[in-house]
């Protein structure tokens, strides 16, 4: 009961009559303590009241390695917004990066330690009980010395936490780190290293290209560094002073860079490789003079413009065109999305790559810029693990050959395909332990739960990457306090070693930041008492580039390895007759793979192509739907090889007949109340085949029937009438123009 | 003529030139991408509540900007286009004339503004806004905690019953003309205030700025050729102009 206390009692009686005096007492002890209303006497010393102060650190959102600065008032984030010295986004940010405050102060956030009770319930336990089991089986492991039976697996991560995780390996005897990111473009890389002999993503000079021929990259979207690539579209449209550039998108849905490019062209799904190279047949044949001109035609001469019409549904007379254009004009080819993601993505992304070569394009303004070292030196005691090798990973685990895996910040389990059997797999595994800022499918999987900062809550640093042509690194820093008993990544594996009597010498991720940031300091030359100062300002700023000489390597350009081209047609899981429909998933710039969906905000973000929120929901075109009498909001059984799920129906204006899309990103059994049980996640149908060449999952290489269930919900979404109708919305009709 | 002599057609006679400023946006839709940043930035800035799902199945989302679609032909020829939309902050607003209690009106910066706790949620003005950027607060919305520590100090927490809509971050303003006053200027320069959704916008789609002074870059857009203004023949005067996309097949401008 609340007791009154002499003040109040005297407010009481001072305030007269009965009713008057009853009416107060109650406020009073319905109001919340009055601990706010006292005068600062002795203020905080980390902020003055009613003065906002920004603090710059790195956005983890995405990979795209965007600079971001913090809003805080009264030791609170506020707001987040790009950081304007930033190269990458220079001051802009998506949809995606701004909620990262929804991740912050998420009311599902992870609080306290866990530990499975194995019914599955979990308890709280306190940090050094938890550190301590986890260190006490590692010993274990270690003395046993069978390092190859604990395995780290990770989200993506850049900069020099890798360098403590591989310390952190070494120290206490783990042999392998893999790095798994749905995102990841598995296929670009493996495409470059092979063409290129670089397995780095160059930088794609989209500002100052004339022509942009895209194939299924979503750039404005989802692809590499979707603000990096807007600020350049931007300028390619209203910027350059010599033309508007044209943007060209070759892609069998629509995505938000289709709707914005002059031309759509829905070739057949997975043909975008062999249109590549009938293009690159048309240019080697009355374009191209280099001296190995005689090597390509000889190369491609099965692709002529008649034959790649007929494959891939684009006439020969755009076929021809765009060639003309994209030769004649400074232009770039690109590939993403669908178009790569099938059992013949390296040679898609080969077949692009040949464009750029033909065309000039590489080491050019405007087109492939190959950056130069970002002088850092990168650690490398982790791997990428495509797809194939997450499968070796659930093989070994299922045979019992993994003792602990330890987990962060990814999840497998919802964007693998079910049918790979990871989850089955991890419960042969004895101790999982999961390092996670939220309880999702593959956490709850977990004997052991350590929750885990926000980013917005720890230390590191970034070298951003595809870069922007010269050296960048970027610092992440704390902006606000911890909100709950929670640690970083790097701090765990710090403390964990300490407990298995490791001497470390850093006492924490920042000292070890601080510490490597210094000999870097050292190595470029600066005094050793000036790294303080140094070290401010660049705290301060968030970033630190070198503009460094030229990377411009188009003098040296290495003749194009020809013989690396080959068949492009991509695999199709799954019978034409029974299946007759191609299915599209895609990733949505609300969600990405999934990890936006426990944000609010993004939830209540109309969908960019069809303002649909808080659901998933499958794409017909107009036609189809008509055939098989379907209207939106009618429920759909979308049936692949490997399983079936249920979407109400989207009539979509801009998708090929014999496709069908679905958004990727819903369908999440956990991952807190924003995201629970909401929509479904069409990675469940795709058949799990993968590129042969790099290992990634063909994720769009599925086929799928369609059924109509006969029962509709109302799909929820913000459009009305999408079309003008003869208003002026859009602006004066021509008529009125001329 | 250009845009700007239409917005100023009813500002003749020194009404307005009298003050300061006239704030005003230009949307250039060559630039403009339809993703959505502009639309968080805002629900960040001016504290705008997370409805739920049920909400929007009733039409009740509030959403000071948001991002229309408008398709143009049929597959495979079909057009998407996007435009952004929200309060057009009109010279002669048919929202202003509506509210029987004055809880909106015309500031003497050009801003058309709304009083929160003068208006008593008739919705008269939703009804006359031909824009239909006027959002209701058909309840309190809450937060769950501790999401709410997230809410900017600058701007209040409307309740239910009470209409709210884009202030051109006014917050912004305020805060520009005290810094410059500190400064001991009189006036703000250009660039020093710029709304939420101009700030986030990756392509540098919207200007924002003060189409009284000609030297500022949103007088020089909103002097394009290809400046116009949505449901011109309403004729409510808007201080937003919108920069006509180009098409492909035609001559760059």
């Amino acid at each position: 009961m609340t007791s009154i206390n002499r003040r109040d009692f005297f407010k009481f009686v001072g305030a007269g009559g009965a009713g008057a005096g009853a009416g107060y007492l109650y406020a009073e002890l319905v109001k919340r303590p009055q601990e706010l209303l006292v005068p600062q006497v002795v203020p905080p010393e980390d902020y003055s009241p009613g003065l906002a102060t920004w603090y710059n650190t790195v956005c983890n959102q995405c990979s795209g390695g965007c600079g971001i600065s913090v809003r805080i008032r009264e030791g609170e984030a506020k707001k987040i917004e790009g950081n304007p010295v930033h190269p990458v986004n220079q001051g802009r940010l998506c949809a995606l990066g701004q909620s990262g405050l929804n991740a912050l102060y998420n009311p599902d956030r992870l609080k306290t330690p866990l530990r499975n009770n194995n019914e599955g319930r979990f308890q709280g336990i306190e940090w050094e009980e938890a550190i301590d089991e986890l260190a006490q089986k590692l010993n274990e492991s270690r003395a046993r010395r069978q390092s190859d039976r604990v395995q780290l697996l990770t989200g993506n991560i850049r900069g020099h936490v890798n360098g403590l995780i591989g310390h952190f390996m070494e120290w206490v005897g783990v042999a392998s780190h893999m790095q798994y990111d749905f995102t990841r473009p598995a296929n670009l890389y493996e495409a470059n290293q092979l063409t290129f002999g670089q397995s780095m993503l160059p930088y794609y000079d989209i500002r100052n290209t004339h022509y942009l021929l895209s194939f299924g990259a979503d750039y404005l979207g989802t692809w590499l560094s979707p603000v990096h690539n807007s600020l350049g579209y931007g300028h390619l449209r209203q910027g350059q002073t010599e033309k508007r550039g044209t943007c060209i998108q070759v892609e069998p849905r629509m995505s938000l860079s289709g709707a914005n490019a002059d031309e759509w062209l829905p070739a057949v799904p997975g043909s975008e490789g062999s249109l590549a190279l009938g293009i690159a047949n048309v240019i080697a044949n009355g374009h191209y003079t280099g001296a190995d001109q005689a090597e390509w035609a000889n190369a491609l001469t099965t692709y002529t413009p008649s034959n790649i019409a007929r494959l891939t549904g684009i006439s020969e007379v755009d076929i021809e065109r765009i060639a003309e254009e994209f030769f004649t004009n400074a232009s770039l080819a690109i590939a993403g999305g669908a178009a790569t993601a099938g059992t013949e993505g390296v040679a898609t992304h080969i077949a692009v790559n040949a464009l750029n070569y033909l065309a000039g394009n590489i080491g050019q303004k405007g087109g492939v810029i190959f950056n130069s070292d970002p002088g850092f030196a990168q650690t490398s005691t982790f791997e990428h693990a495509n797809y194939q090798q997450m499968i070796t990973l659930a093989e070994k685990m299922k045979n019992n050959e993994v003792d602990i895996l330890i987990l962060h910040d990814t999840n497998p389990i919802f964007s693998m395909p079910s049918s790979s059997n990871f989850q089955e797999a991890m419960e042969n595994v004895p101790l999982v332990v999961a390092l996670s800022g939220f309880m999702d499918e593959t956490t709850a999987m977990a004997d052991l739960i350590l929750p885990t900062d926000n980013y917005l809550e720890s230390w590191g640093d970034d070298v951003p990457e595809p870069a922007v042509g010269f050296s960048v690194a970027s610092i992440s820093q704390p902006v606000v306090s911890r909100l709950y008993d929670t640690r970083s990544l790097g701090d765990i594996l710090i403390d964990t070693a300490r407990m298995m009597g490791t001497e470390v010498s850093w006492d924490s991720t920042e000292a070890y930041i601080q510490d490597v940031w210094s000999r870097i300091y050292a190595q470029q030359g600066g005094d050793p008492s000036g790294f303080d100062n140094f070290w401010r300002s660049a705290l301060e700023a968030g970033v630190w580039g070198q503009e460094t000489a030229s990377t411009n390597q188009g003098s040296t350009v290495k003749p194009f390895p020809v013989n690396q081209l080959s068949d492009v047609s991509n695999k199709l899981e799954g019978d034409e007759s029974e299946y007759p429909f191609v299915l599209h998933p895609y990733l949505t710039l609300t969600f990405l793979d999934g990890r936006g969906a426990n944000l609010p905000w993004q939830q209540e973000l109309p969908d960019p192509l069809t303002s649909v929120v808080y659901n998933s929901w499958v794409e017909l075109n107009p036609g189809t739907a008509v055939e098989l009498g379907v209207k939106e909001g009618d429920v759909l059984e979308v049936t692949s090889p490997s399983g079936t799920i249920r979407a109400p129906a989207f009539i979509y204006e801009a998708i090929r007949p014999d496709v069908v899309a679905m958004p990727i990103g819903q369908g999440h059994e956990q991952y807190g109340r924003y995201a629970e049980q909401r929509g479904v996640n069409p990675i469940d149908l795709v058949v799990p085949n993968f590129d042969q060449r790099s290992g990634a999952l063909a994720w769009a290489g599925t086929r799928v029937k369609i059924l109509k269930t006969g029962e509709r919900v109302l799909l929820i979404k913000t459009d009305g009438i999408t079309r003008t109708l003869g208003r002026q919305i859009l602006g004066p009709s021509e008529a009125e123009h001329g | 003529m250009s845009v700007l002599d239409t917005i100023r057609k009813y500002r003749e006679a020194g009404y307005y030139k009298e003050f300061d400023y006239h704030w005003g946006m230009t949307v250039d839709l060559d630039r403009c991408t339809g993703c959505e940043a502009c639309v968080v930035a805002c629900q960040a800035e001016n504290n705008l509540p997370i409805v739920g799902e049920s909400s929007f199945a009733q039409r009740r989302e509030i959403k000071w900007m948001r991002i229309e679609r408008y398709w143009e032909g049929e597959y495979p020829n079909a057009k998407l286009n996007f435009i952004p939309m929200f309060c057009q902050q009109c010279d002669e607003a048919p929202c202003e004339t509506a509210c029987p209690v004055f809880a909106t009106y015309h500031n003497q910066d050009g801003l058309n503004t709304q009083i929160y706790n003068r208006c008593i949620g008739t919705r008269t003005c939703a009804v006359y806004c031909p824009y239909e950027v006027r959002y209701f607060n058909w309840f309190t919305y809450t937060w769950d905690e501790p999401l709410e520590r997230q809410l900017n100090p600058d701007v209040s927490v409307r309740e239910k019953g009470v209409m709210e809509k884009c202030t051109f971050c006014i917050q912004r303003i305020r805060q520009a003309k005290d810094l410059a006053k500190d400064d001991d200027r009189r006036k703000v320069r250009d660039g020093e205030v710029t709304p939420a959704c101009a700030q986030s916008c990756p392509t540098e789609a919207l200007v924002f700025g003060d189409l009284n002074d000609p030297e500022s870059r949103v007088s020089k857009m909103a002097n394009d050729p290809r400046g116009y203004q949505v449901l011109e023949e309403q004729n409510t005067s808007p201080s937003v102009v919108y920069l006509q996309k180009v098409h492909g097949d035609e001559e760059a401008i």
